[in-house]
């Protein structure tokens, strides 16, 4: 979870996000899809990674897993760990409810493009 | 060909956790699919599609970038390659600043200790203003830009843009992300073997990438870098100590700097002009010619103007004009800057463009998957519009300002 005793780093950029698809809720769509992909190759790349130390170390990993208990602290990181994933995986609903507040429009976008083409 | 290129680690650069490499790794991996799978694509579904759906509306074959841009939003697989792109630009951030933020205590206490140990300059004024230009959007979609501040003597936005940039340019800059400066310098031992600038001044230096070769270079030259953005500076300054080198940088106006007139020999910049504004661009080249001393050379490497592309070239570098919050990269690419370098003093016959050959392959067989076959596929490449880089070479504009006149009798 995120300590809330010190400043933490700015998450969206300033500026109009453009559409790319008519169809309404797509655009959140595709970025939701790619953000799984992007975990989906984490995890692949560190299973990759566990069975390759595993293997350098002559150590059976699948019995191993397959006999795993978890207990409160490994649920509690679990459940943590999801969290923060939600948290990626929604980012284009943060940055809509950012240019919400922040009273970002199209129209400021292309005037301020074509302002700093001349100033 | 597989990129396996890996960044150099240095006493400043954040260090990701296994997941989190994993996760930025993948965004340089799709941006790299972007370029080498999707971006084919575009050609045949305008040449097939999009242009006849364009006569059959308008009745006219498409005339300019405009044209062939009012048609392809329109198009299913233009949607998908442009909304890829701005995902991939996203999750590129994203997957940085979790990173940068989980350790950002101990990079801020270990950028004071590095400025500490050096005796180059780091001066960031009090009051300092930057430019609409950077402020009024995130530049490159990335978050807080160059310039935001979240707590007194923050380097944060200066290591996302370290790490980010590296997954941007997908290591084609190098493990150390400094090809920019290190073609350049290159291009100066190859072309001008005698030249032996005392004071260099590097403009929009950002954190330092290019700014340093100068000074491996000419290891006894005053080297200066400056930018607006307070963050990045102060992240280049401990950079250049972690690394070695006395470099002094500035949090500094390149329209405007505070230095002497007549003071560098070599005045460059590097993807700078295209950040600037319509306003600001002529301003930076005639604030190069004041601070330059007579015979001093000034380089900027950046985009290569549209007039000598045809409109489908320029109409897929300008989707980083709408889609990337590069708000300048269009019109920058209109500007005539041979009229600007007359404007501000250089002499138009002393003016060229001219290509300095990317340094990529002196990596290869040295560095961390800078392998041999990675490195070539880099370098051998022809210049193809939304790739990241021309294989052949930084497009440099040069021009030396004349030697003092001999006083009239």
């Amino acid at each position: 979870m995120t300590d809330d005793t010190r400043p933490h780093m700015i998450r969206d950029a300033r500026g109009k996000r453009p559409d790319f698809y008519p169809t309404e809720g797509l655009d959140h769509a595709m970025s939701m899809i790619m953000v799984l992909a992007n975990e989906l190759s984490v995890l692949h790349d560190r299973l990759d990674s566990a069975e390759r130390v595993a293997k350098a170390q002559g150590m059976d990993l699948a019995a191993g897993i397959e006999a795993l208990v978890l207990d409160q602290d490994a649920l509690e990181a679990r459940e943590a760990w999801r969290q923060d994933f939600l948290a990626r995986l929604f980012y284009l609903a943060r940055k809509d409810a950012s240019e919400a507040a922040q009273a970002e429009t199209d129209d400021d976008f292309r005037s301020t493009i074509e302002d700093i083409a001349v100033n | 060909m597989l990129n396996t290129f890996q960044q150099a680690p240095h006493p400043m650069l954040p260090k990701a956790s296994h997941d989190e490499a994993a996760r930025q790794e993948f965004t340089k991996s799709f941006k790299g699919f972007i370029q080498s799978t999707l971006l084919p694509g575009l050609t045949p579904v305008y040449t097939a599609r999009v242009s006849k759906a364009f006569e059959r509306e308008t009745g006219r074959t498409p005339q300019g970038r405009r044209d062939i841009r009012q048609g392809m939003v329109k198009d299913l697989y233009f949607q998908h390659y442009a909304a890829m792109n701005r995902v991939a630009q996203e999750l590129l951030w994203e997957s940085v600043v979790v990173s940068v933020d989980r350790q950002l205590p101990e990079l801020n206490a270990r950028a004071q200790e590095l400025a500490a140990s050096t005796q180059a300059k780091l001066d960031i004024p009090e009051g300092f203003s930057p430019p609409r230009y950077v402020t009024a959007l995130d530049i490159h979609c990335m978050p807080g830009g160059y310039c935001s501040e979240i707590e007194p003597q923050d380097i944060s936005v200066g290591a996302l843009y370290d790490r980010g940039v590296y997954l941007y340019s997908m290591g084609y800059t190098g493990p150390d992300n400094d090809d920019m400066g290190r073609s350049v310098c290159n291009y100066l031992k190859r072309h001008m073997p005698d030249f032996k600038p005392r004071r260099i001044l590097d403009m929009g230096c950002t954190v330092g990438h290019s700014t340093l070769p100068y000074k491996e270079l000419f290891p006894d030259a005053e080297v200066w870098g400056i930018d607006v953005g307070g963050p990045v500076v102060r992240y280049a300054h401990a950079r250049a100590a972690g690394m070695g080198l006395e470099v002094n940088f500035a949090q500094m106006n390149a329209e405007e700097t505070s230095f002497p007139d007549d003071h560098f020999d070599l005045v460059v910049s590097h993807i700078l002009l295209h950040e600037t504004s319509g306003k600001a661009m002529p301003r930076v080249f005639a604030e190069a010619h004041r601070v330059l001393a007579p015979g001093g050379l000034m380089i900027h490497a950046d985009l290569p103007p549209f007039d000598l592309m045809d409109p489908f070239t320029q109409f897929i570098l300008d989707n980083e004009t709408w889609y990337n919050n590069e708000p300048f990269w269009g019109a920058m690419r209109e500007m005539d800057q041979f009229a600007l370098a007359e404007k501000a003093g250089f002499d138009r016959a002393a003016a060229r463009f001219d290509t300095a050959p990317m340094a990529v392959m002196e990596f290869a067989g040295g560095h961390d998957g800078y392998s041999q076959s990675a490195a070539e596929g880099v370098a051998e490449r022809e210049f193809t519009a939304g790739e990241f880089a021309p294989g052949g070479g930084w497009e440099v504009f040069i021009a030396r300002k004349a030697e003092e006149k001999a006083l009239a009798a």
